[in-house]
């Protein structure tokens, strides 16, 4: 009997979030992380940045909130408890589809 | 249909597989050389300063320069304490601006304690070889520091950025081939080596955008 073929989350498996979500995942569960950290070390432009971190938003894997620094406006963006699991669930599938434990 | 640009491309299991492991080394790097770029730059005026003072001091006052030859042990002593506390500072507001949390405070002293040990090795170890005498040359225990310092910088690179690494080459370079060739102009010699080399790394961890 054949398996069940792997079905990786659309959400996640796309470049771009992919990226982001590691990245986010990738902290502590109370860490938030700049705006600008995440763009300057993903090489990404604030437009692409925006559109993507929306759609995490959307699929609420990501909380983003702003905040006022020294009369400076901060964006912290961090991942929630449901983007974690969504994560985790992800590599789950990966290591599926790969073959192949990725830890 | 194509997706548009801003949307990405659709990538293989193995695409993403390899994605995960590029950004979280990514990721690692820009948190540990937050704030690196101004704190090259702090610390190639420090160098700087030092070496300039050494050759105002045996060029316009050699006679204390003769009577207290080990003047630059403190005085290399008083340039890295402030460097030091100034790199910790500077290190510590960019990791707060990256990243609020357990994972940037657990970045920041990582760093911390490993300058921290290196400074500590630079002070210890020309102690330890029985440098610190009267009758000892002070160029000998600026050498011995300055090597230890330079170890710090290319042991950091390994693990975090190339132009870190060879920064730590570089300053190595800009004290001893002076200091063998260039005989009284070698402070001078070295201070603008290293103000030359500071720049330059500057540019280059700001162009890859780490920090």
């Amino acid at each position: 009997m054949s398996e069940a073929p792997v079905v990786l989350n659309e959400t996640v498996h796309q470049s771009t979030r992919l990226r982001i979500m590691t990245l986010l995942v990738s902290q502590s569960e109370s860490d938030r992380v700049a705006y600008g950290f995440i763009q300057r070390t993903l090489g990404l432009t604030g437009g692409n940045l925006t559109i993507h971190l929306r759609k995490l938003e959307d699929a609420g894997y990501v909380n983003t909130t702003k905040e006022f620094l020294a009369s400076k406006p901060r964006t912290w963006v961090e991942a929630t408890p449901e983007g974690r699991r969504a994560f985790a669930e992800y590599l789950g599938n990966l290591e599926r589809a790969l073959g192949m434990p990725l830890r | 249909m194509r997706e548009p640009e801003s949307q990405g491309q659709q990538i293989t299991p193995e695409e993403g597989w390899q994605s995960i492991h590029a950004t979280l080394d990514r990721s690692r790097t820009s948190m540990y050389v937050a704030g690196w770029t101004t704190i090259t730059l702090l610390w190639g005026a420090i160098v700087a300063v030092g070496y300039l003072c050494m050759y105002a001091i045996e060029e316009f006052a050699p006679g204390f320069a003769a009577d207290y030859a080990w003047y630059p042990g403190p005085l290399w002593l008083g340039l890295t304490v402030p460097g030091m506390v100034g790199s910790s500072l500077i290190g510590h507001r960019a990791s707060k601006r990256n990243a609020t949390g357990p994972s940037a405070t657990a970045a920041g002293l990582r760093v911390f304690g490993f300058w921290i040990a290196v400074v500590a090795a630079a002070f210890v170890v020309p102690a330890a070889s029985g440098l610190w005498n009267g009758d000892s040359d002070g160029l000998a225990i600026s050498g011995v520091a300055i090597g230890i310092i330079a170890l710090g910088y290319v042991l950091f690179g390994i693990m975090h950025h190339a132009a870190i690494a060879l920064v730590g080459v570089g300053i190595a370079a800009a004290f001893y081939v002076p200091a063998h060739f260039a005989g009284d102009a070698a402070p001078v010699l070295s201070a603008v080596l290293i103000l030359a080399l500071v720049a330059v790394a500057w540019a280059w961890i700001r162009r890859s955008g780490a920090a």
